[in-house]
């Protein structure tokens, strides 16, 4: 009987199937205003199980002492779909904005002993550990009115007729899941823990994405001068500085500085036409 | 009554936000942008104009179309006015308005060092350094703050390169080491002005809307680059031909030049044209 090849331990780890261990070092708070602390775990998982950063999360949960062997309170974080379409999970994964459900953890920390890093996102306030409030951006989306204006007082029939290119053209847009990734990288874009003045601030990627997704549907554009209105008005599109950040964070590959460069177009026309009507 | 101030700052530029964002992007190109082409030109005469030697008696060429080019301006009509509302005013709204804006983003560079982001933060730095640099050589070429200037050079528009050549090289007798100082703060603000430009005219065709696509964006960016590379060459060949210009040799062909126009002899004076305030070597 041949004796097989003499495998190292650790090309052993490498296998389907072996167990290793990865670190998380997670920046932590408790709560809003509290001072945020760093605290490292170890956490076993099985090559090939597929497990993504959430499901490390979970471990940690459910036995949430470090790695020090010291007593902790379980790392608390945001989640929803678990599939990349809802952008409740969005922190940032070893320095990067990302959602931490489609963030595999054979494939960003692939080896034993490896170490991921989670802090939460710092455009938002801190809820509690990695989960953000996100609320600012469904208030952005008012301010911009990202709808299709339907509600009236009598049935104003069937829409106007629309090719599938135009559809195909939009569609990307409408795939937005207001996760903030954009928003996150922006260097425009900051924090404002002074909810008066969100009207005021820059709007980001995102929703510039939506007014052009709005903006170019034959119903929904009807509110298009208004959306304008918001594009030219302080924290509009003129705030983006083209560091063009927000398209190579966007998990679901809108061209966002497309949409700020057709809105920065239909943003010029508007705006020399309110100039010479006098507003 | 300071808070109140602030307000009514802070409601101006609210109240007027896309008009003036917008007049900031126009006024980088016109007037700014294209006076940096023009300057830059003229300047680099000092250089390609020694094609010209022949057409100056074998004297240098260079420093002699440099001499042209400048009285050739000097003789324009409303000069003043031009500088004031074609450049000064022009310049201090672009830099005033700029820091503010510059000053709302925040850079990322460490997390995020895509290309791009790169130049975002570059636009900003170039445009802090060519404030100071604009300063710099507003303050000592135009207004004759000579005491910035070592060897005390003050400049000349009759002697227009012998009296520059000895500006950049700290006196009269060859490059000094405050010369050799003051010749690399001109090549490295020179250098992001021409980068202010190029990176601003890439940005502006977005901000304006003219470029849509990503593929728009690339064709304009290498446009962009080309003419940067273009006005770089320019203005490095401009600083090297004054920091290595020999003033005396420079000035004989100024003579020439200024007789040629008939301007006064009085004024065509060594004595008169190397004026210096400073210490001496």
């Amino acid at each position: 009987m041949t004796s097989p090849t003499p495998v190292s331990q650790d090309s052993a780890k490498h296998e389907l199937g072996a167990e290793r261990s990865v670190y998380f070092r997670i920046k932590r708070c408790d709560g809003p205003g509290k001072a945020t602390r760093w605290e490292r775990f170890k956490v076993k998982v099985t090559r090939g199980e597929g497990a993504n950063v959430l499901a490390c999360l979970e471990r940690i949960a459910a036995n949430p002492v470090t790695a020090d062997g010291a007593k902790t309170t379980p790392v608390v974080w945001d989640a929803g779909c678990l599939e990349e379409v809802c952008g409740a999970c969005t922190m940032n994964v070893n320095g990067k904005v990302r959602q931490a459900c489609s963030c595999l953890i054979d494939t960003c920390a692939p080896n034993d002993g490896d170490e991921v890093v989670l802090e939460p996102m710092q455009k938002f306030p801190i809820v509690r550990d990695l989960w953000v409030d996100r609320s600012r951006m469904f208030e952005t989306l008012k301010r911009v009115k990202a709808w299709t204006p339907i509600d009236g007082l009598y049935a104003t029939g069937p829409g106007p007729k629309e090719t599938p290119e135009r559809q195909q053209e939009r569609y990307i847009y409408s795939t937005c899941m207001t996760c903030g990734c954009c928003l996150e990288a922006c260097p425009q874009f900051q924090q404002e823990p002074d909810a008066s003045k969100w009207d005021t601030s820059f709007v980001g990627a995102n929703a510039i994405g939506q007014v052009q997704l709005f903006n170019e549907h034959p119903t929904a554009k009807e509110l298009a001068p208004e959306r304008l209105d918001a594009m030219t008005a302080a924290g509009g599109v003129s705030e983006c500085g083209n560091a063009q950040n927000c398209v190579k964070v966007c998990p679901k590959e809108i061209p966002l500085t497309d949409a700020i460069a057709a809105v920065g177009r239909a943003a010029t026309i508007h705006g020399i036409k309110r100039f010479f009507q006098g507003k | 009554m300071g808070t109140l101030h602030v307000t009514q700052t802070g409601s101006f530029l609210q109240r007027h936000h896309f008009l003036l964002r917008r007049l900031h992007s126009l006024s980088g190109i016109v007037p700014i942008g294209v006076f940096l082409i023009v300057h830059l030109t003229t300047n680099a005469s000092v250089v390609w104009g020694m094609v010209n030697s022949s057409k100056y008696d074998g004297l240098h060429g260079g420093a002699a179309t440099f001499q042209h080019e400048v009285n050739f301006i000097h003789s324009l009509p409303f000069l003043i006015l031009i500088e004031i509302f074609g450049l000064w005013l022009p310049i201090a709204f672009h830099s005033i308005l700029g820091i503010y804006y510059a000053t709302t983003g925040r850079s990322n560079l460490t997390r995020y060092p895509y290309q791009d982001n790169w130049r975002y933060s570059l636009q900003r730095i170039s445009g802090y350094v060519g404030v100071l640099f604009i300063f710099y050589h507003v303050a000592t070429l135009r207004w004759g703050w000579t005491f910035l200037i070592p060897g005390g050079t003050k400049w000349d528009g009759e002697f227009a390169a012998s009296t520059m050549a000895s500006a950049l090289q700290g006196g009269t007798d060859g490059m000094t080491t405050a010369g050799l100082f003051v010749s690399l703060c001109y090549m490295i603000g020179v250098s992001l002005l021409v980068f202010h430009l190029a990176n601003g005219l890439w940005t502006a065709a977005i901000t304006w809307g003219l470029t849509v696509s990503d593929k728009a964006q690339r064709r304009w960016g290498l446009v962009c680059a080309g003419l940067g590379a273009g006005l770089m060459a320019l203005a490095w060949s401009a600083v090297i031909g004054f920091a290595t210009l020999d003033p005396a040799e420079a000035q004989l062909a100024e003579e020439h030049v200024n007789r040629g126009h008939g301007v006064e002899p009085a004024h065509v004076d060594s004595n008169v044209a190397m004026t210096t305030s400073g210490n001496e070597e």
